[in-house]
């Protein structure tokens, strides 16, 4: 049997998956600043938990913006790809993906597991996971609540601006005139879903449209994102995982289509090493 | 002197690239006059017939705007700021005058603060227009013809007609030897690496227009003996288009994915150097069509076709012949962030092109490294969508 993994390292969390036929195992980890030279460990608990040996890999593929420094990786290929193909997998209806990650956010068409057009955000958190992130942390609320408390709004509550920093300012100050959080929470969410459909609007979006990475995972922001489409949006069953998906899947097209040929790629990756961020 | 000789061309261009300013400062130091100039807008012709030397002034995209902003507003553009930011910290101590186009707001509303700031021995502000009919170009020469004067003024030396016939020849000469050796990058692979093309492009607008068509010839004799290389078939062939992009940093990365890049658009690049400049009776009108109505870039509107499709082939047109020409997968539209006149050049640039059989990434960005990495990603993933 041959095994394939796919590594996404993102700027919040270290997601791997293994596939054969199916998906063997998924695994999920902070990145982190003390957790990055750990890629090899989220690696290791993956290999475990399909119980594999390292050796028992036929390919690795790693994405996500730490892709480069993945030592055991035989072969970097960007998320915006690797989106595309895992999307397929899970959700072959989808033609617009949109990835909610912690530093960036991204729209992808796709047709037929492949990637036609692409938007990113530039540069600023508004617009990302970390945004909300900050916003939770300054009202006080846990990041993973916060999807459902804004759905106990009665309200949206506006929320002018987008830069995150003067967006938290703008918010302590409506706490101080006594607006609800879970307005407020509602509010910020609108906000984000409104920067980021923007954003993806640059593409001609068809459905159907799905929401994935950290972002997905807050029914709040999913729902937003929804009205600003007019439509509902799929959600993956673990949305963290598409982009690991997508490159253990791209990892098995790449031995396919050697063997096809009577070949084998190279595996570059021979030792589950530490990664070399800080060296 | 320059040792620039037959087979180290390269090596030169990577000196004076990496120097920038060098060789000037040598020649401000054996007694000649330097002038700086902003932009592709600069009459390089009439300085070299006025004895002084032009250098195109260039920032650092690896260093942050510090002093600079303590005189310039920051809604100027990155690029205007981080060049202005250099020459505040001294990079063009050597200089001793400048001359700026009525261009983009952001060179023209800065203008006081360079003059004002930098308080060089010769400042002039060269009123160029925005379009080019008939009366605009008649205009220019007046423009130019005043910019003569005030040299005259400065220098104290006549400039002749013969004189600024003989730079034009320089200069025409000088952009058909760039011209020549952009021909090497038609094959596959590229002769010469987008990386070298660069260093050779910034290098050629420090120099003496003598000097700088000594480095171009050294440059090409070294790169036609290069033994042939096998390349990667799979390779693509890309070309990137945007202003003034002076550094390697984006081309590394575009390079380092294993891409080709073949052809550029840029202002440091062949929109210098594709349009000669005519001989006429007064030579001045020569030069007038040449940047007016020749060079093509966002801030001169061209536009005399009855149709937009006509307008349109007008002013983007040779990108189509670069496409064709330098066989390019893909284009990358790079434009520098707050630079209004390429900002809303990008819809039609990015659908004509694309028109064109060449699908378009459009990046923007500062004019500064510290996004590379995301810029990177973006690149790949456009590479990987067109495999």
């Amino acid at each position: 049997m041959d095994y394939f993994a796919g590594v996404d390292i993102g700027s919040t969390m270290t997601k791997v998956v293994i596939v054969s036929g199916r998906i063997e195992s998924s695994l999920i980890g902070p990145t982190g600043p003390e957790h990055r030279k750990l890629a090899n460990r989220v690696m290791e608990e993956a290999l475990g938990q399909a119980r594999l040996s390292f050796d028992d890999l036929t390919y690795i593929v790693a994405t996500g913006y730490g892709r480069i420094n993945v030592p055991f990786a035989d072969r970097q290929i960007t998320e915006i790809t690797c989106h595309a193909k895992g999307l397929q997998s899970l959700l072959p209806s989808v033609k617009t993906v949109i990835d909610v990650g912690g530093q960036d956010s991204k729209g992808i068409k796709i047709l037929n597991g492949k990637v036609m057009n692409f938007v990113m955000n530039d540069k600023c958190a508004a617009g990302t996971g970390r945004f909300l992130e900050i916003i939770a942390d300054s009202l006080g609320v846990p990041l993973d609540k916060i999807g459902e408390i804004s759905l106990t709004a009665e309200k949206i509550a506006p929320v002018s601006s987008t830069c995150t920093v003067f967006a938290e300012a703008e918010i302590i100050s409506r706490l101080a005139t006594g607006e609800p959080i879970a307005n407020l929470i509602a509010g910020i969410h609108d906000a984000v879903a409104t920067r980021i459909a923007s954003m993806v609007k640059k593409l001609n979006v068809e459905p159907d449209i799905a929401v994935t990475g950290g972002g997905a995972k807050n029914i709040g922001l999913v729902k937003a994102l929804g009205s600003k489409f007019g439509r509902e949006l799929l959600v993956p069953p673990e949305p963290l995982i598409t982009g690991a998906l997508g490159a253990a899947l791209m990892g098995k097209d790449i031995y396919e289509k050697y063997a096809a040929e009577g070949q084998k790629p190279t595996r570059i990756g021979k030792k589950l090493e530490e990664a070399t961020f800080f060296k | 002197m320059t040792d620039i000789q037959n087979g180290n061309g390269l090596a030169a261009a990577e000196k004076f690239y990496a120097q920038y300013g060098s060789r000037a400062r040598e020649l401000k130091a054996s007694g000649k006059k330097v002038i700086g100039y902003l932009s592709a807008l600069g009459p390089v012709e009439i300085m070299t017939a006025a004895g002084v030397l032009p250098i195109r002034l260039k920032g650092n995209v690896s260093e942050a705007v510090t002093k600079g902003d303590a005189y310039m507003e920051t809604i100027v553009c990155p690029f205007v700021r981080n060049v202005f930011d250099a020459a505040v910290k001294g990079k063009y101590d050597f200089l001793d005058g400048m001359v700026l186009p009525h261009q983009c707001d952001s060179i023209d509303r800065t203008n006081e603060t360079w003059s004002y700031t930098l308080n060089l021995p010769y400042w002039h502000f060269l009123n160029l227009p925005h379009v080019a009919d008939d009366p605009s170009i008649a205009f220019t020469q007046e423009i130019l013809r005043i910019f003569v004067r005030s040299l005259e003024k400065y220098t104290g030396n006549k400039i002749t007609d013969e004189a600024i016939a003989k730079a034009v020849a320089a200069h025409n000469q000088n952009r058909k030897l760039m011209r020549d050796l952009y021909d090497l990058r038609k094959s596959n692979p590229p002769l010469i690496s987008g990386v070298e093309m660069m260093k050779v492009c910034v290098a050629a607008m420090s120099l003496p227009v003598e000097e700088s068509s000594a480095l171009i010839e050294s440059v090409i004799k070294e790169v036609k003996g290069r033994a042939p290389a096998a390349g990667d078939p799979a390779a693509k062939r890309i070309m990137i288009i945007g202003d003034q992009i002076d550094d390697i940093a984006v081309i590394e990365a575009i390079e380092s994915t294993g891409a080709y890049l073949v052809m550029d658009d840029l202002s440091t690049g062949s929109k210098m150097y594709w349009q000669d400049v005519d001989a006429t009776p007064d030579p001045l009108r020569g030069i007038a069509e040449r940047y007016m109505r020749k060079l093509k870039i966002p801030t001169t509107f061209i536009g005399s076709a009855p149709t937009y499709q006509g307008i349109l082939e007008e002013r983007f047109g040779h990108m189509k012949n670069y496409v064709q020409d330098f066989k390019v997968d893909g284009v990358i539209l790079f434009i520098y962030k707050y630079c209004d006149p390429y900002g809303f050049e990008v819809p039609a640039i990015k659908s004509y092109v694309e028109a064109a059989g060449a699908p378009v990434l459009y990046l923007e960005d500062e004019y500064s490294t510290s996004s590379l990495a995301r810029i990177k990603t973006r690149i790949e993933a456009f590479l990987e969508m067109i495999a």
